[in-house]
């Protein structure tokens, strides 16, 4: 099991309350967070991606992890509400300053497109409506293949007992569709009180259909494998691996890099594939 | 069969102690012994033994008529233990450590998020990782449940072949030195008294010391269970328990109409003590061997005149120890006859 992270914590512009969501966050026990920024591109007003403002504007000083001696670790997220296909523009440089990428998408269409095609970390559901749509097994379990995951955030059923019927209702038939692997599940807090922790989120799943296996993962592995993803993803598309071969030019191989585990698979003739150390991100 | 109302399952009924479970839950068992300390099939040891490392004692003295100033002086005496700061792991393996002589186990480290170290005092080390780390490390371990996330590594330091120079103290001392260099922090204690055979270890990392803290609280006018209609022993487990812990805890047991905070009471028969009851704590890293002393001290002291009609000692684990889900405390009640019913969790098999 790794360690408890919260992948959406709301940006606000106010300093002092960021700075409480994170204190908030860091005294419940999570030792990861991200901050989410949602961005709505259209073509029509021409909207630049926000860009993410760094660890030490944000908040003055990171708190310790409660229980452990390590600080608290700050990550960048954006998500983009997605009304039409076309508004997505793949592989545009100002992704690169965020950590993780999320999309939300509001038709079918977008959704089946989010799944099979968009490159992004995690599929982001609405959770305070009802959903113009179903989800379908297809298009759910290529996501499932391809790592990404699916995103349930909480808070809305705290603020409202309307929003909690939703919350509930979306969240089981998601479950069901993805039969509760890669489920997400993060609060999308805008204030500290909004915040709840990691047990008892264990907890709040089990409405949702979620064993306690599964929900477990949904705030620890799963959370630490799609940071792996998004590495992956903003990696070059390949892998280069280079031997000497006695005073001749040094061979060069591209291998396709696999989404899942982030290693490389090297083709003949090269060096043996190694287990990659632990990088500073995913630590 | 029940006991007290509820399904049970009689363990042993022959000469020996008698063991009593009782379902909690889907998952755990109560597992109520009662025995006597002069017995010779007296299990209490062992069962000290399971949780090797733990934080806290109480110990509460009801109609008590005189101040428990030897128990005081019992508690004060515990060792003193040592916070070592970024402690490689490997260290542990080193022969001048004296295998057995030390023990301890790592420090805010969470068992169900991080790497965990354990050194018990019979000489084994147990790490408990995540599957990364054992993947790294290359030493053959056991699955924890839920299968694939939690793996947990025992080694035996006085076996033989753990013995320096032996290719098995060699793979280790190799996989925790270049494969997987864990370093935390770590409460030790010297597990024979001898605080010199630390010195080793604190020569070369930043360590500070600390001794046990012990409190004691004055409880005037308790509700309790009435001694003189109903032996302790016929009351209902989870009851006792509850109650027990409320009084710990410093949670009022009134019951009164207009209170919403708390609706936990004594159990009947009760009646309130007209004498004052003492509560005392002990906080430090206490070992097996400390909970025993204290239970042969309060024995003798529930022999004395003036003493209470029983003492109910609840050893408090650390949470993070291996095997905590189940059993990370237990209660003991001894009474001045030399017996004593042991109340613990266990895991429903």
């Amino acid at each position: 099991m790794s360690v408890f992270m919260d992948l959406n914590l709301t940006f606000s512009a106010d300093r002092s309350n960021m700075q409480q969501i994170i204190d908030t966050a860091a005294y419940l026990g999570f030792s990861t967070v991200a901050v989410n920024y949602t961005f709505e591109p259209s073509i029509k007003k021409k909207e630049t991606v926000p860009s993410p403002k760094p660890v030490e504007d944000l908040i003055d000083q990171l708190p310790i992890v409660q229980g452990r001696s390590r600080p608290i670790r700050v990550l960048n997220r954006l998500t983009l509400v997605l009304s039409e296909l076309s508004h997505f523009r793949p592989n545009l440089t100002e992704y690169a300053n965020f950590d993780l990428l999320a999309v939300q998408p509001t038709t079918e269409k977008l959704f089946h497109a989010a799944c099979t095609q968009l490159e992004v970390d995690v599929i982001s559901v609405a959770m305070t409506e009802k959903l113009p749509f179903f989800f379908k097994r297809a298009p759910v379990n290529v996501a499932l293949e391809r790592g990404l995951a699916f995103e349930v955030s909480y808070t809305a059923a705290i603020r409202d007992a309307t929003m909690r019927r939703y919350t509930i209702a979306n969240a089981v038939s998601l479950v069901q569709a993805c039969k509760g692997k890669n489920v997400l599940v993060s609060s999308a807090a805008m204030k500290p009180q909004e915040l709840r922790g990691p047990y008892d989120i264990i907890n709040l799943c089990s409405l949702m259909g979620l064993s306690d296996e599964e929900a477990k993962r949904s705030v620890s592995s799963i959370c630490r494998s799609l940071l792996l993803h998004a590495e992956t993803r903003k990696a070059a598309s390949g892998v280069i691996s280079t031997k000497k071969s006695c005073g001749e030019k040094p061979q060069q191989q591209e291998a396709p890099i696999s989404r899942n585990t982030g290693e490389g698979d090297s083709g003949e003739g090269c060096a043996p594939a190694a287990k990659r150390l632990k990088s500073q991100l995913t630590d | 069969m029940t006991y007290a109302g509820l399904p049970v399952v009689i363990v042993s009924r022959c000469s020996g102690p008698k063991v009593v479970e009782v379902k909690m839950s889907s998952k755990t068992l109560l597992n109520c012994e009662t025995s006597s300390l002069r017995h010779p099939n007296n299990r209490l040891s062992a069962h000290l033994e399971q949780l090797p490392f733990n934080y806290r004692a109480t110990v509460l003295l009801p109609d008590c008529g005189c101040a428990p100033s030897q128990l005081d002086e019992t508690l004060r005496s515990f060792q003193s233990f040592y916070l070592v700061r970024n402690l490689p792991l490997y260290e542990l393996l080193d022969e001048h450590l004296g295998r057995g002589s030390v023990c301890g186990l790592s420090y805010k480290t969470r068992i169900d998020e991080d790497n965990c170290a354990f050194l018990k005092a019979n000489g084994h080390l147990c790490l408990s990782l995540d599957k990364d780390s054992y993947e790294l490390l290359g030493i053959e371990g056991k699955a924890c449940k839920p299968k694939s996330s939690r793996y947990v590594v025992s080694v035996d330091l006085n076996d033989r072949s753990m013995a320096p120079g032996r290719p098995r103290y060699q793979r280790l001392f190799s996989g925790l030195t270049s494969r997987l260099p864990l370093k935390m922090e770590f409460l030790l204690a010297p597990a024979s008294g001898d605080p010199d055979a630390l010195q080793p270890l604190l020569s070369r990392y930043e360590w500070s010391r600390h001794t046990p803290e012990v409190s004691c609280r004055l409880l005037t006018h308790l509700s309790r269970p009435d001694p003189l209609t109903c032996d302790l022993r016929s009351y209902d487990p989870f009851d006792l328990l509850e109650w027990l812990g409320a009084v710990q805890a410093d949670i009022s047991c009134d019951n009164a109409a207009d209170s919403f905070l708390s609706s936990l009471a004594c159990p009947h028969p009760s009646a309130q003590s007209s004498q004052s009851s003492f509560l005392l704590e002990v906080r430090g890293l206490l070992l097996p061997q400390n909970i025993m002393t204290l239970v042969k001290q309060l024995s003798h002291f529930l022999e004395r005149p003036l003493s209470p009609p029983w003492a109910a000692v609840t050893v408090h684990g650390f949470m993070d120890n291996l095997h905590v889900h189940e059993r990370h405390f237990y209660t003991l009640v001894l009474f001045p006859d030399h017996a004593y019913s042991l109340h613990l969790a266990t895991p429903a098999s």
